[in-house]
């Protein structure tokens, strides 16, 4: 076909342009992938009784992890717009994590050294990541699966806010059960988990979200 | 039109393409048409080895375009929108020739040593036909960096991209082979 036929074809009842699509495909990734992280939680874990939500220990993962899933979605939208500018909203993402991550190991200064070990290991340092990443998994793979076709201008790096994404959102999940209280331990073992989805995910993404 | 610099391009391109994203069918078409040999110029400069495949890609980029128009943010200049998206039919496009046709690859590389410019006398062909020599040299990672960013003009993250490597281990890597041809040749 010639190209003039082409853009014939192209334009004939091609009406206005349709609206962005990154939250029409991404958002029921989300609102199917929590639920689905929520059960494996259950299935999973001991889920804290009621009475926790009055204490800080829900909250400490809960609160971070909402703040930073909300500005990972907010870049991986202007991910997917070729030619926009998402090294600021990256440079968001990275410093807000940055200044969780430097708050919650400044609690330490405020307890006894000998206290130290335990507040960074608590009872499941090595479980936690793993479990984390594990359970917003089922959230990585329907982001991939509905992100497959977006725009964007680097698979990798998009693949890898992907795994963010879904790890803070699999954090929130984590929450209702951890019964972790130390801001330290969450700086560094939840953060564990979100780099170990976001690693999983820049390595799927580089091979699925092809456009 | 071709020889129209990038913000006159711009200027003359933006109210169609305004329309165009607003419902005007005509305004799309004659967008696309600009589009188009804006494209066939800036494709026939990087496939200089294979005029045949220029119109594939350039219909390839319009296909994209039309595709992907939802994504366009008025904010960014349409022309920007438009590079970007041909730059990763492009890079699409040399992967897979890459994977299946090396010898026509490297023949590429070879006219950007050895290409005569217009202007350039003799002494300019012999140092480029010398480069070629001097890049063989070099490490596989400098030299390929050294090709893609500074001979073929892709630039950190579309030679990235290609060798599966990041935009900081490019720039080392150019780095490297700067210095290391700067040696040989001894400066």
């Amino acid at each position: 076909m010639r190209t003039d036929e082409l853009i014939a074809r192209l334009s004939d009842g091609a009406g206005a342009a349709p609206p962005p699509e990154e939250a029409r495909r991404l958002l029921p990734a989300l609102l199917l992938g929590l639920p689905a992280a929520l059960l494996l939680v259950l299935a999973l874990m001991e889920p804290l009784p009621v009475a926790a939500v009055a204490t800080a220990t829900p909250w400490i993962k809960e609160l971070p992890a909402l703040l930073l899933g909300l500005l990972a979605f907010a870049w991986l939208r202007r991910a997917s717009r070729p030619a926009s500018d998402s090294a600021p909203l990256r440079r968001a993402v990275l410093g807000a994590w940055g200044l969780l991550v430097l708050v919650g190991l400044g609690s330490l200064m405020g307890a006894p050294v000998v206290e130290w070990p335990d507040r960074l290991l608590g009872q499941s340092w090595w479980s936690c990541p793993l479990l984390l990443a594990g359970i917003s998994l089922p959230i990585l793979l329907l982001l991939l699966l509905r992100g497959r076709g977006l725009p964007v201008a680097d698979a990798r790096r998009a693949g890898a806010g992907m795994g963010l994404l879904a790890a803070c959102l699999g954090a929130m999940a984590y929450a209702l059960a951890c019964p972790e209280s130390s801001p330290a331990f969450v700086a560094l073992w939840y953060s564990a988990g979100l780099l170990l989805s976001m690693t999983l995910g820049a390595w799927l993404g580089a091979r699925l979200l092809r456009w | 039109m071709a020889s129209a610099t990038p913000s006159d391009f711009e200027a003359q391109l933006r109210p169609w393409w305004d329309r165009a994203q607003a419902g005007d069918e005509a305004a799309y078409r004659h967008a696309l048409t600009l589009i188009a040999g804006r494209l066939r110029s800036f494709l026939r400069r990087r496939l200089a080895q294979q005029p045949d495949e220029v119109e594939d890609l350039v219909q390839e980029v319009l296909l994209s375009l039309h595709l992907h128009r939802g994504s366009y943010d008025a904010t960014v200049p349409v022309s920007a929108w438009v590079q970007a998206i041909a730059r990763h039919r492009l890079i699409d496009h040399w992967r897979r020739a890459g994977l299946r046709q090396h010898e026509s690859f490297d023949e590429l590389l070879e006219q950007a040593v050895l290409a005569e410019p217009v202007d350039e006398g003799a002494g300019a062909h012999e140092a480029r036909r010398d480069l070629s020599q001097l890049l063989e040299r070099l490490p596989m990672a400098q030299r390929r960096a050294i090709e893609l960013t500074k001979l073929l003009g892709l630039n950190g993250a579309e030679a990235a991209e290609h060798l599966g490597s990041s935009e900081a281990a490019i720039k080392v890597q150019v780095h490297r082979g700067l210095k290391r041809l700067a040696a040989l040749v001894g400066k």
